[in-house]
């Protein structure tokens, strides 16, 4: 009876007359959506195309007629398809030693635990980290090859380091792709007389693709809206198209020539967006066959390979924890690479002149982060569980602002709030405001995924026990939501911590952010303070991300959603 | 735990289903059933015939575009569900994931707002019945298989309900633990006199557990009866078919006119009383003849007609056999295999039938 249950839908249209509550709350949603999504991104558009009061596309050729802005675009599509390329080979190496090479508990745990630091860590630490080793001053290149000439700014640099920032990513998508293929199907190929190169190649691989094509997508889609590596590390020779926007915007005043600029990095992003959404995703192959049967080993590697394959994510992960430690180091000497006296001077520089950014900080993180769980939740279980009509519309719009580069929404946001109806510029609202339709998206995903799991039976269980739609919703759906909430509380919190591309066009004198501070300090060539920003900033994010497992560790239910899954893209 | 037993009346029911591909899809057709106070019913049926649809109906979970439903007298057509105080038992049980046993078990109390030492008493009153003590405080994640359906069991008559539904429970248990598990479900109805209607497309469950027997095929009803009334006088070629195996043979009419108490199969003449061979000599008629009622003899003289062992399968109790009859290929039981010789294949057999046991639809 399923079939007949899935296309049972009762009229979108008598849905919302017959129930007030509902209707009031789509009013109430789209009210929001229309303002902090649909509205700032129409400024966006129409500040692009016009001119004079009329349609042009002249903005738009004027600017990538200037060969250098071409050469930004070009350099933007170049960087997130190598990154793309790099990171999902890296995943897929992480995500395939994770899976299928017998991992004890331990080590699986500790690669999870390495790999999930660079996501929950501001954006700078990696780039930060680079100069620190590479740079005319870096550990390695200059403190053990004694090379003074090695130039760290570039395409490689940006490339090394938005590959070891994103390619978690990638070996999350992968290792729920890889852990979801019955072992029983490789062995199935091993008995009909394959070699395991061979089952590798033509099983393994193949069920992957469509996990691969997703991890390479949103790694393009991570680079393409990266702002703060190459911010520091491409250096000038190498423009990227969201710096050139914030370069445009801080630097020459010209709001329209930042507005285009980040248009043309809208057009490779919604082409991701939708090749995402309704290309890949309907690409996934089911491998669940009937009752899974008992498995033993799993042979699909070889003992030496295994080790091989341990050996090289021990050395990344190694190295990601290299970063850290050296950040650390940083943080607590003089002047890094020059005078390795040990201070607390830059952490005292943090906590006094640096308080305030701090305080707001965490001020604006708190307010987002409850607001933003409960959007979550609210349009996750209209989108999920109610029938009305614009659902689908409003499930597309919820994601918009969450998948566009973080550039975009903070030029849309600059352009569309500056003036009236709506002046709010300079306030934390905006901020705020910019965090909850971003990443309160996580806790919109979290709902449906939950909701989708929960059987229709189980509310109807409750009905047949005795007790009306309020008592369901408030016995069963509420609890059982509750990990979306968490989630959708936690992904608020620790983006509001360390984001910097949206925001850095929101902040003002009033109000401002730990990360823009950090760029400041990076910009003065403080890199010691710059250093202890960041390891607060980690510290802050790393004890939310552990409270929060814990809160989500008590939900018993299935489909309450692990914290390291919930970070990616 | 007393339960009042009420009569279920379900009149002239029928639903339609909007499908994306195929259209209008008429689930359940023109359905009516009466349901005796303390009786276990079940509706059976292959896959797509509408038996789920109808329980479904009964509990108030869809609503029929149009008839009528009654429990113990009352009209309940336009009652939700959560007012026609009935048990429901799902296939896949339903239980909340994030509530103990024991508050799964209670949450029908607890919505009756019963105060909670009853409650405590009648929870673990239904848990010992259920044999399930001490698992108060564990989760449904916890358990197996087979507890969670006593989970559901318990949950489900904990609240006395008026009725008692079963939505095909037993379809994820494995082999052994259903037939124990079905055991106990008809004991439990039993004890507690509850009016129940048991879904299942598996017509040996159904021939062990119920009092009557629903056929279902297309949205319809094909036959009501007991699960011997069924099987000895199917009323239908489908649920001849349905229920046991059966030999579908080329049969003819006659001869002899218009005397309609005559068949004539391979050759054989048999005398009996089929109304249907009340029709021109040498016309055509589908007889059948379960398994069991063909006898084969070692002296081909005994049988009615001849035929040559094709396959022999050794099941323990019985033995099967397929009977190659001029090409047409026959299923045979023989029971008791200890008393009896066993054939091998290719061996010339002679067939006996009895007239009693052939059946023209």
């Amino acid at each position: 009876m399923s079939v007949l249950s899935a296309s049972r839908r009762t009229n979108p249209f008598s849905s919302l007359t017959k129930d007030p509550a509902l209707l009031m709350s789509v009013i109430v949603i789209w009210f929001f959506l229309l303002l902090f999504i649909v509205y700032p991104l129409a400024r966006l558009l129409i500040l692009t195309f016009e001119a004079d009061g009329h349609f042009t596309l002249g903005n738009i050729v004027s600017i990538l007629g200037t060969k250098y802005q071409l050469k930004a675009f070009k350099n933007s599509i170049l960087l997130g398809t190598l990154v793309g390329i790099c990171g999902t080979s890296l995943g897929f190496l992480f995500a395939f030693t994770a899976v299928r090479a017998n991992l004890s508990r331990g080590w699986t745990r500790f690669l999870d635990a390495a790999v999930i630091l660079p996501l929950i860590s501001p954006p700078f630490t990696t780039a930060i980290a680079m100069i620190f080793s590479f740079g005319p001053k870096g550990l390695i290149t200059h403190g053990i090859f004694g090379l003074d000439n090695f130039n760290v700014y570039g395409l490689h640099s940006t490339l090394f380091a938005e590959t070891i920032t994103f390619f978690p990513i990638a070996y999350m998508t992968l290792k729920a792709i890889l852990s979801g293929i019955d072992p029983n199907v490789e062995d199935m190929a091993y008995s009909l007389g394959s070699s395991r190169w061979r089952v590798f190649k033509t099983v393994t691989l193949p069920l992957a693709i469509p996990g691969l094509a997703n991890a390479f997508l949103l790694l393009f889609a991570a680079s393409l809206a990266d702002f703060a590596t190459p911010l520091i590390l491409a250096g000038s020779n190498f423009p990227v198209l969201p710096t050139e926007a914030f370069l445009q915007i801080t630097g020459l005043f010209d709001l329209k020539g930042g507005a285009v600029l980040s248009f043309t990095l809208l057009v490779p992003s919604f082409i991701v967006f939708f090749l995402q959404r309704y290309w890949v995703s309907r690409k996934y192959y089911v491998t669940v066959t009937g009752k899974s049967g008992g498995q033993s080993q799993i042979k699909s590697v070889k003992p030496v390979v295994e080790y091989l394959l341990l050996i090289i994510c021990i050395a990344i992960c190694t190295l990601i924890l290299y970063f850290y430690v050296l950040l650390f180091y940083a943080s607590i000497v003089l002047a890094f690479g020059a005078n390795d006296t040990f201070t607390w001077k830059h952490y005292h520089l943090v906590f006094t002149d640096g308080l305030r950014a701090i305080k707001d900080t965490l001020i604006i993180a708190c307010i987002g982060m409850v607001a933003g769980g409960f959007y979550g939740v609210t349009v996750g279980y209209l989108v999920a569980k109610k029938t009305f009509i614009s659902r689908q519309v409003m499930e597309v719009v919820s994601m918009l602002n969450y998948s566009l580069p973080g550039t975009i929404v903070g030029i849309a946001y600059l352009i569309a709030f500056n003036d009236p109806p709506i002046m709010i510029t300079g306030t934390a609202l905006i901020i705020i405001c910019c965090y909850v339709f971003r990443y309160g998206a996580t806790g919109i995903r979290t709902t449906v995924a939950i909701l989708q799991q929960i059987d229709p039976s189980i509310e109807e269980a409750s009905f047949g026990l005795g007790a009306g739609s309020m008592e369901t919703f408030r016995r069963i759906t509420i609890p059982l939501v509750l990990p979306a909430l968490f989630t959708g509380l936690g992904v608020v919190f620790i983006r509001s911590m360390t984001a910097i591309s949206a925001t850095i066009f929101l902040i003002s004198i009033n109000w401002t952010l730990i990360t823009v501070r950090i760029l400041e300090k990076m910009t003065e060539l403080e890199l010691g303070v710059a250093a202890a920003f960041s390891i607060i900033v980690v510290l802050i994010v790393f004890v939310v991300t552990i409270l929060i497992s814990l809160c989500l560790k008590g939900f018993r239910q299935p489909g309450a959603p692990q914290m390291s899954n919930i970070l990616g893209g | 735990m007393n339960i009042e037993a009420v009569d279920i009346r379900v009149e002239n029911i029928s639903k339609t289903f909007m499908h994306n591909i195929m259209g209008k899809i008429t689930a359940v057709d023109n359905v009516d059933l009466e349901i005796k106070p303390g009786e276990l019913l079940t509706l059976l049926g292959p896959s797509g015939c509408g038996k789920t649809t109808t329980l479904r109906i009964i509990a108030g979970f869809e609503n029929p575009d149009s008839g009528r439903i009654h429990i113990g007298g009352d009209d309940v057509t336009e009652q939700m569900a959560n007012r026609r105080n009935i048990g429901f038992v799902f296939q896949n049980y339903a239980l909340f994931p994030h509530l103990s046993i024991f508050e799964n078990v209670a949450y029908g109390l607890r919505v009756q707002k019963m105060p909670s030492g009853e409650i405590r008493e009648a929870v673990s009153d239904v848990l010992k019945l259920v044999g399930l003590e001490g698992y108060d405080d564990q989760f449904p994640n916890q358990i197996s298989g087979g507890q969670q359906q006593r989970v559901a069991l318990a949950r489900a008559i904990v609240i006395k309900p008026r009725v008692l539904l079963f939505d095909e429970p037993l379809s994820n248990l494995d082999a052994k633990l259903r037939v124990h598990t079905r055991g106990e479900i008809r004991r439990l109805q039993k004890s507690l006199r509850i009016t129940t209607v048991y879904v299942t497309h598996d017509q040996e469950e159904a021939m062990a557990i119920s009092d009557r027997i629903v056929v279902m095929n297309k949205g319809e009803i094909e036959q009501i009866g007991t699960a011997e009334e069924l099987y000895f006088s199917p009323s239908t070629e489908f649920v001849a078919k349905f229920i046991g195996k059966v030999n579908t043979l080329q049969a003819a009419a006659g001869p002899g006119g218009e005397q309609n108490t005559r068949l004539t199969i391979f050759g054989h003449i048999f005398e009996g009383e089929w109304p249907q061979t009340d029709i021109a000599s040498g016309r055509t008629l589908n007889a059948f003849v379960r398994p069991e009622f063909v006898k084969l003899q070692k002296n081909t003289e005994e049988g009615h007609f001849t035929g040559v062992i094709a396959e022999v399968t050794f099941l323990g109790e019985k033995v099967e056999y397929v009977v190659d009859v001029e090409g047409s290929l026959i299923n045979a039981t023989s029971s008791d295999p200890f008393e009896h010789e066993i054939f091998s294949p290719g061996q010339k057999v002679g067939i006996q039938l009895f007239s009693k046991n052939i059946t023209i639809l």
